[in-house]
């Protein structure tokens, strides 16, 4: 990925390439300790199924860092992200594909650069994991 | 129990809104944002994004040097943690001793955790050397709501993350619904 999209060649309505996301025990501990979340739940299957977790479960700040990369993956290095906002609900747990699918909703010109907003769905069986907005920038073309 | 009821927790929340979520002191990252940290993050989250590593590369985009994932950004100022019992603390990183809304609500019978909302905000992209600091406020506390968890409070906390200049590199509001399983099904 080293090709940024220009503005010109995003509209409202486009679809994001859909991103599946094998979960794996070993994708939520990698990413859990990679953000210096220590937090057993995230790698101690007897401790999360003792809080009532069906197994061990992403971290927060990897589901952001995977929503992040989502979207920087179709946007290119030249990408900002100004914001990621998101809801929480289903558990992202090992066995559970994440689907990962985006839609542009708006694009405003602001200057030398654009700003675009994406809407956000990382689902699996259980239901939305994470569903919410990231807004980036783009330099005009 | 209704909803309705007088809530005997609700002045103690109320005390604890617009003030710090623990110690009153701006928690100091351990270390600056390095390039180590940065390739261990991409490696675990199979990011290729090349801004993130790619010096020569990063050199000719509009950031002109390489720049940290902006999604670490809470990754930078984690507390190192007491590995030793962080099981038994129920996955505190370290002792908690000050007083807070979370062990109030705990101490009252709301033990169960639902994380709900995350909002990140990015006014700069991060490169090596940035050395931060966070505040965390309690930005608000919601009545007591039934729900289909059962009755609890939804704790909102704002993170400001500041650099080495004192500007403010970023925030992140954060919501938690705070509950008590034994009230499933409490609906008056």
């Amino acid at each position: 990925m080293t090709r940024s999209k220009r503005p010109s060649e995003i509209a409202v309505g486009d679809d994001l390439p859909q991103y599946d996301l094998p979960m794996t025990a070993t994708v939520i501990v990698s990413g859990a300790i990679a953000s210096r979340d220590f937090m057993p739940a995230h790698h101690d299957k007897d401790f999360a199924t003792g809080q009532g977790a069906p197994d061990i479960f992403m971290n927060i700040l990897t589901t952001n860092g995977y929503v992040s990369r989502f979207v920087t993956d179709w946007a290119g290095p030249e990408a900002m992200l100004r914001s990621i906002s998101i809801r929480l609900g289903a558990p992202a747990v090992p066995g559970e594909p994440l689907q990962f699918t985006g839609k542009v909703a708006k694009t405003t010109e602001q200057g030398d650069q654009w700003l675009i907003e994406v809407a956000v769905r990382a689902a699996n069986s259980l239901g939305d994991h994470a569903t919410g907005t990231v807004v980036l920038t783009l330099p005009a073309d | 129990m209704s909803n309705d009821e007088p809530d005997p927790l609700r002045a103690r929340l109320e005390a604890y809104v617009g003030k710090p979520l623990g110690s009153s002191e701006p928690a100091l990252a351990p270390d600056e944002v390095n390039v180590p940290m940065i390739r261990h993050w991409v490696d675990a989250l199979a990011d290729r994004n090349p801004v993130y590593l790619d010096e020569e590369f990063a050199a000719e985009t509009r950031f002109g040097h390489i720049v940290a994932p902006p999604a670490m950004l809470q990754t930078w100022t984690m507390p190192r943690p007491k590995i030793e019992g962080i099981a038994e603390r129920g996955g505190a990183p370290d002792d908690i001793t000050f007083d807070n809304p979370i062990t109030t609500l705990d101490a009252a019978g709301y033990i169960g955790t639902l994380a709900t909302n995350s909002e990140l905000e990015f006014m700069r992209y991060l490169k090596p050397g940035d050395r931060l600091r966070s505040v965390v406020v309690v930005e608000s506390i919601s009545d007591r709501k039934k729900t289909s968890l059962g009755l609890g409070y939804f704790v909102t906390w704002i993170t400001t993350y500041s650099d080495q200049d004192s500007e403010i590199v970023g925030r992140q509001l954060f919501r938690i619904f705070k509950f008590d399983p034994a009230t499933i099904g409490a609906l008056s």
